[in-house]
């Protein structure tokens, strides 16, 4: 829905809100369209002053009289210069500046939607949305609107010099542009088809290339070189061809270009020749002319290559404002409460949620209680709804029907930031960004001293193996952590959940994917940082969990069974006692009896 | 030096292409030369009539098609209109010969690289990242084809032009040439430094806008966390930084290409200016008519372009020849995986394998991926090999169809070392269903039928039906003829799976190899998939690496490795009573299933 009423919105509405990331910079954009003004008059002007010299110094040998006109010259020359150096940097200095603060909203606004955005979007696309849409602006801000208006003056002022010359010659100058602008189109046109297939051949050529190197050993065991290579090679006759083809249009073209413009030249001596004849005509105007011709061509054929810029600037806008028009959907708390001390308490009362109205319920009719310290384990199997229950506290999404309480309060009407700062976050991918051990354990708080951060890290063990890479806490993690064990990067983490202190630990899935070496290390880790504070586990491995308050057993959607370990090992048929009778069924537990 | 000479070796194909658009742009810069000269011949012309006391010059029209003043004007219009056509045609036909060859030429180097890489052993793509081969393959292509194509033509045209003009104007006053011409090697110097400026520069920014992307990718992937810790304020600062440094990064180029223009434009002009100043006071000493002004005006801006170009061609040109080396560096690396000089083993293959010592260390690797292994199976029985990823099992694999060879012991089939058997007819005899199932974009049939010849449509139904991938496929409402991949339908993972082994059985091979093939597939149709092949193939030699223990159990042998090595083996049974390796993994997917049926 929202799409397509974007998607007719009018370009003026698209190019209205543009300006408003524009309008910090528009006595600038004033400054710069003053400064391709006076560029084109200097540069228009030249062969004026030439006519000038011609005629009026040096057909009357007036020495003095031309020294002054190169002098002018000269003075239009470098003015020219500075001013055109000036305004194109101006212009692409405004223009960056609005990329800037372009895409750093698009993040901004990225970052702060809900998670669910996350969830819909591929990260590819939102990554789109922060580059490539943004750099296919670039062109139109930084020096599309200005020299397109740089352009207007130039045929302007060639114009109006030429009139004031002579009316006659500049109609007979000017009697090829219909043609120009013929050929202008007709090469637009056939051009914009013939790229179209260039670059759709580029695209089959370079795939091809791409996935036979990916899958080059089935070729290879499947004996299929040869087979391959004819098939390359007709690919390769097609993209040539289609290079080919556009070679042909632009060898048409561009002689063409260059036929009119002498076709104007020969004319305007022809025709001038004669009014020469006629003293109605000097050579200076002569002269002059057979300049304008050439210097007239320019400024058209840039015009039509700005269009093209324009269109595809707009189709990119389009897709930034589509992001920033997306709306959030978790909504922050008007008059948030406070809390003051909190002391860890949460409470589900009949929590229902399902992702989209009419559709299946993910989470349903759940109520249960986490007191301040105890330590509560969810178990289930994939897609139970475990971690929806963690999404759903931290408020990633709202929930349907039903209240969350933290301490006794709505969690909706608290800030989010002051319902999120309670919480450690520990999740099963572990991830690590790009900088320093440090970074990755602060992630930037300045508040965090170095000796907290070694202190978190001792308590869970982490400072031992930190301490050995190079420049310890400052080793610069390279592709994310790639480069640490997995047992490693969750002591990190765990670092990182210890370090600032959270009253309440939510360990997703923490220590399944370690390998058996850290496995010790790591449930040691757990049980120090659970000390004190109410945890909130979901887990495979059961041994985590049997010092658990409380564990619910999770199944689609619903809670099935909860109590201690104890409680639900007795629980005949039960699908815990089921789960752990499993596991242990090795070991000497006694009284459980071996699956069948 | 030695690149150019090898880069001249593809043109030599066309070289009577690359010698007529020689000629042809030598003859449009002759032609174009003649325009200014008849401009100043007319207006010469014109001076000398005007000068004729005794004329009467009152209307135009008597002028323009009457008098014998109109009759000179229009003579050199219409040469002039003649000259420019000629010089249009000959333009055409340079683009026509020259460009079009380079795209030739292009095609010649494509064929020739994807010849070699067809030809290129595994090693070389475990050893240099996939990234860098397809650059070669495909950027620097385009980019010797600028050798080829715009370096060739700029420099001819360059030379022909410059010659041309530069002799034009020393007839008419070699003093005023001199002037004239004064500014244009800066201007050439100019465009070359620009350009390689501008080269280097767009390398940094490309690094930095990766490095913003990173950050997006980064930010967006861990999302949560980001909003759990309460970092988004952080995150929002890190990326701004990167962002900034774009921007002044970027506005350091825009620096650089701001001075392009004006100062081609300046230098320009003031060779002109000196042509009107110098010229004027020769014009005043009457050693030059009017006329030779307006032609060095028109002279100088010809010269514009072929002379920046010269810069901007040098460039190009060595941006050309270190792409030319990049490719040269693949296409003279060496094919080592080669039938050996003996008369290669081509008879039937019944199915034996045997390891006698075999390790195994990648290219460039430290540690041995493979260390000491042993193991024989005779032919037609069942072979599995478990262990964690990463322990070696499908470098052992790998070694039976020569991907890679050992680095050291040898591996024999029927008791002869695989490095006597003829390459292709070794594959031929050994269907390969590899871990990451890898179809091309193209049709379902095309991919079964990828390694037989003209397979009848009842044989690729056939082992579709083995496969247990028949009944998906004629659900698809183009049946075989489906496109699978980007353009077409996008297969599940288990689907995928199934046409690999379907892609594997239809050449009816003697050795059945499947790198964990099985695991996207649903644990029915696995055993269906199995049943079929204990028939189908119960004479043929087949080897399972698996994670999951239902499809290994039944196997005669189940090779346990680790690190490289063999640590177990022995039937399900035997190393269920070890209680060692196999039996703890057996346990716990024992859980992980029950876990998964509640």
């Amino acid at each position: 829905m929202k799409q397509k009423k974007q998607s007719e919105a009018a370009d003026s509405v698209l190019i209205r809100r543009l300006y408003y990331f524009f309008h910090p910079y528009r006595w600038w954009a004033v400054f710069a369209i003053l400064l391709t003004l006076t560029a084109a008059f200097l540069g228009t002007v030249r062969p004026k002053l030439t006519q000038v010299a011609v005629d009026d110094h040096i057909a009357i040998g007036d020495i003095d009289g031309l020294l002054w006109i190169v002098i002018l010259l000269a003075l239009a020359l470098v003015g020219e210069f500075f001013i055109l150096i000036l305004n194109t940097y101006i212009t692409r200095w405004f223009g960056q500046g609005v990329l800037f603060s372009l895409r750093n909203a698009v993040f901004e606004k990225i970052q702060s939607l809900h998670v669910q955005f996350f969830d819909k979007n591929p990260i590819g696309r939102l990554i789109t949305r922060t580059t490539n849409d943004i750099e296919a602006l670039s062109q139109l801000l930084s020096d599309g609107v200005v020299s397109m208006i740089g352009d207007l003056f130039r045929i302007f002022f060639i114009l109006y010099f030429m009139l004031v010359m002579s009316w006659e010659l500049t109609i007979i100058a000017i009697l090829v542009l219909p043609i120009l602008f013929y050929a202008t189109f007709w090469f637009k046109s056939k051009v914009r088809v013939a790229f179209l297939e260039v670059r759709d051949q580029i695209a089959r050529l370079n795939s091809f290339v791409q996935e036979h190197i990916n899958g080059m050993m089935i070729v290879q065991l499947f004996n299929r070189e040869k087979k391959q290579k004819e098939k390359f090679e007709s690919i390769n006759a097609e993209h040539r061809h289609a290079h080919i083809e556009t070679i042909f249009y632009f060898s048409i073209f561009w002689p063409i270009v260059e036929v009119l413009a002498s076709i104007a030249m020969a004319l305007v001596v022809w025709y001038g020749g004669a009014r020469a004849l006629m003293d109605q005509v000097t050579f200076g105007v002569l002269l002059a002319f057979i300049q304008y011709v050439r210097q007239f061509f320019n400024p058209i054929r840039g015009l039509s290559e700005k269009y093209n810029t324009l269109q595809s600037a707009l189709a990119s806008s389009e897709r930034i404002f589509d992001v920033l028009d997306t709306e959030n959907e978790v909504y922050e708390s008007e008059l948030p409460k406070k809390l003051e001390k909190v002391e860890g308490r949460i409470d589900f009362e009949n929590v229902v949620f399902r992702y989209n109205e009419g559709e299946e319920v993910i989470i349903n009719d759940i109520s249960f209680t986490a007191k301040p310290g105890e330590l509560l384990a969810i178990v289930g199997a994939t897609g139970a709804g475990k971690t929806t229950i963690i999404n759903l506290l931290l408020r990633y999404y709202d929930i349907n029907e039903g209240t969350i309480y933290l301490d006794g309060v709505d969690i909706k009407e608290l800030s989010l930031k002051d319902l999120r700062k309670n919480f450690g976050l520990v999740l099963q991918d572990n991830a690590l960004f790009s900088g320093t051990i440090h970074q990755n354990i602060t992630l930037g708080n300045s508040d965090i001293t170095r000796e907290q951060v070694i202190k978190a890290a001792k308590e869970v063990e982490a400072d031992n193996f930190i301490k050995k890479l190079p420049g310890s806490y400052d080793y610069v993690l390279s592709e994310r952590g790639a480069s640490l064990s997995m047992g490693q990067r969750q002591l990190i983490c765990f670092v990182r959940a210890m370090v600032y202190d959270p009253k309440i630990l939510i360990l997703d899935e923490a220590t399944s994917s370690v390998d058996s070496e850290t496995e010790e290390l790591v449930s040691r880790a757990c049980q120090r940082m659970m000390k004190g504070r109410t945890s909130i586990v979901i887990a495979h491995r059961l041994s985590t969990i049997q010092g658990a308050d409380n564990i619910l057993v999770m199944h689609k959607g619903k809670i099935r069974e909860t109590g201690n370990h104890r409680d639900l090992i007795e629980k005949n048929g039960g699908i815990y006692r089921k789960l752990y009778e499993l596991q242990y069924k090795d070991q000497a537990v006694g009284t459980s009896t071996a699956i069948s | 030096m030695e690149s150019l000479k090898k880069l001249n070796h593809y043109l030599k194909k066309y070289k009577g292409a690359a010698i007529l658009g020689g000629i042809f742009l030598t003859g449009a810069n002759f032609f174009l030369i003649w325009i200014p000269v008849l401009i100043r011949q007319t207006m010469d012309e014109v001076e000398a009539l005007g000068a004729d006391e005794s004329a009467e010059f009152d209307s135009i029209i008597t002028i323009l098609f009457s008098s014998e003043a109109g009759a000179i004007l229009a003579y050199n219009s219409l040469l002039l209109i003649g000259t420019v056509f000629l010089y249009g045609i000959l333009l055409f036909a340079t683009r026509q010969t020259l460009i079009v060859s380079s795209r030739k030429i292009e095609f010649d180097i494509r064929n020739t690289i994807m010849d070699k890489l067809l030809q290129l052993p595994q090693r070389y793509f475990s050893a240099n990242r996939t990234g860098e081969i397809y650059v070669r393959a495909t950027e620097d292509v385009g980019r010797v084809r600028e050798y080829y194509g715009p370096v060739l033509m700029y420099t001819i045209n360059t030379i022909t032009r410059a010659g041309f003009i530069i002799t034009m104007m020393i007839i008419v006053n070699p003093e005023l040439t001199f002037w004239a011409l004064l500014p244009l090697p800066f201007l050439s110097a100019f465009a070359y430094w620009v350009s390689g400026f501008i080269n280097k520069y767009q390398l940094i920014i490309q690094e930095q806008y990766s490095r913003i992307a990173g950050k997006a990718q980064e930010t967006f992937s861990s999302i949560r966390l980001i909003k759990a810790y309460n970092r988004i304020d952080y995150e929002q600062e890190r990326f701004e930084e990167e962002s900034d440094q774009y921007r002044k990064k970027k506005l350091k180029l825009d620096l650089v290409e701001s001075l392009f223009h004006p100062t081609l434009n300046l230098l320009i002009g003031v060779s002109v200016l000196i042509v009107v100043w110098k010229g004027g006071l020769m014009v005043i000493d009457g050693i030059i008519t009017l006329g030779n002004i307006a032609e060095f005006v028109i002279y100088v801006a010809y010269l514009t372009w072929p002379v920046a170009s010269l810069g901007y061609t040098v460039n190009v040109l060595q941006k050309s020849l270190a792409s030319w080396e990049r490719i040269d560096e693949m296409l003279t690396e060496p094919i080592d995986i080669l039938d050996d000089e003996k008369p290669a083993v081509e008879k039937k293959l019944k199915g034996s394998i045997e390891f006698r010592n075999v390790s195994f260390k990648y290219p460039g690797a430290e540690e041995y991926a493979l260390k000491n292994v042993s193991l024989e199976i005779k032919p037609g029985s069942n072979m599995a090999i478990v262990g964690r990823t990463g322990s070696g099992k499908s470098t052992l694999i790998n070694l039976i169809p020569r991907l890679f060879d050992a680095t050291e012991g040898e591996v024999l089939i029927d008791g002869i070392n695989v490095k006597e058997w003829g390459v292709q007819h070794l594959r031929k005899s050994i269907g390969y269903v590899p871990q990451e199932t890898f179809l091309f974009s193209t049709t379902i049939k095309e991919n079964i039928a990828f390694g037989v010849e003209n397979a009848s449509t009842e044989q690729i139904e056939k082992a579709a039906d083995q496969a247990q991938v028949l009944d998906n496929i004629l659900d698809f409402e183009k049946k075989f003829e489906t496109l699978v991949g980007e353009r077409g339908i996008t297969l599940s993972g288990g689907q995928k799976q199934r046409t690999a082994i379907a892609r594997a059985i239809i050449k009816d091979p003697g050795i059945v190899i499947f790198d964990d093939s099985l695991s996207a597939v649903d644990t029915k149709t696995e055993d269906a998939i199995l049943e079929h092949l204990r028939v189908k193939l119960s004479d043929k030699t087949t080897i399972m690496i698996s994670h999951r223990i239902s499809t290994v159990k039944n196997a005669d042998t189940i090779f346990y490795v680790q690190n490289g090595s063999i640590v177990e083996f022995g039937t399900h049974s035997e190393l269920i009573k070890k209680e060692g390796h196999y039996s703890n993994m057996y346990q716990k997917q024992l859980l992980e299933q029950e876990l998964a049926e509640i």
